[in-house]
């Protein structure tokens, strides 16, 4: 499993295009469950994570399924947890379920990648 | 010696910052938590923290505000989390320090050096996003800013925590020269 992280519009798409050039990549907001488990690689991953919560779903065994699904998928994703809590109690917990489903998959993963500015930084190489 | 541990939510900095506290040696710990349970889902983020913390050998001390007031055991290794809640108990809550909130902590964290072998500092990222803050929650970020930056130019080591993956900011030599061996 590979990440590629940072903020919002820094940049990660096309650099994540770029480093894996003849990749199909699928779009987090609309990829159902089966699907995430069949694809190689996912752009807005983090928008997965707040369709499924949107819908009701708990998403605390998300990472646990991904590794075991599908351990050799690219995410590509949003950091969303440096703003100030917010106010709305569903913005709090999809902030904090991304930070945790993410973490999870950080740990697993052998490569997370850094975006800033279309800049990449590996954080992690195993 | 001082660490600084930062980063978002839900990034695993609190594990990481366990984690740093045991590997400073065996000695006395000492866990400062300072999230006033005001309502069920603060009293959930406490049990989850206690939850964590089990086994690791820590005594709990509870201080809300005033922390240049606690005493803590003598050659202790004290984790404090988080300063994001410290500060705000002490701009918010009656007793706390209000606009002299920025000097009130950074006093109370010379005092805890003093009294301490080793102390690890939990803060908090909350100043990347698109909304632009007025009011009380501006001035928040302003002092969370301040005493991140004030505490960050006196510790040995400040790591902001991405997804459970150490980034380091400022690293004294001797780690850099251990990890090299």
């Amino acid at each position: 499993m590979e990440m590629i992280i940072g903020g919002a519009f820094q940049g990660k798409s096309s650099y994540a295009k770029e480093h894996y050039p003849g990749i199909v990549w699928a779009s987090g907001d609309t990829l159902t469950e089966e699907e995430l488990f069949a694809s190689d690689a996912v752009l807005g991953f983090h928008e997965y994570i707040r369709k499924e919560m949107k819908a009701g779903k708990d998403v605390s065994s998300l990472a646990g399924k991904l590794i075991r699904e599908n351990p050799n998928i690219i995410l590509v994703t949003d950091e969303v947890g440096y703003g100030v809590v917010p106010v709305d109690a569903f913005d709090r917990a999809y902030r904090e379920a991304v930070g945790r489903v993410c973490t999870e998959l950080a740990a697993f993963s052998t490569r997370v990648t850094r975006v800033v500015c279309g800049i990449g930084t590996v954080i992690k190489d195993a | 010696m001082l660490v600084l541990v930062t980063g978002g939510s839900g990034s695993g900095k609190s594990a990481f910052a366990e984690n740093r506290v045991l590997s400073l040696g065996e000695a006395k710990r000492i866990y400062i938590a300072t999230m006033y349970p005001f309502d069920k889902e603060s009293h959930k983020r406490i049990d989850r923290h206690r939850a964590m913390r089990a086994g690791k050998g820590f005594e709990t001390i509870e201080c809300y505000t005033g922390l240049s007031q606690i005493t803590l055991p003598e050659d202790c290794v004290v984790l404090l989390e988080c300063m994001s809640n410290l500060t705000a108990n002490e701009m918010f809550q009656q007793e706390g320090a209000h606009e002299d909130t920025v000097n009130a902590i950074l006093s109370g964290v010379q005092h805890l050096r003093e009294q301490v072998r080793h102390a690890v500092i939990v803060s908090n990222e909350i100043f990347s996003e698109a909304v632009s803050y007025e009011g009380e929650t501006g001035i928040y970020q302003k002092f969370l800013g301040e005493i991140n930056q004030r505490i960050a130019a006196e510790a040995d080591e400040v790591v902001e925590v991405v997804y459970g993956i150490p980034v380091y900011h400022k690293k004294i030599r001797a780690d850099i020269i251990k990890e090299a061996e």
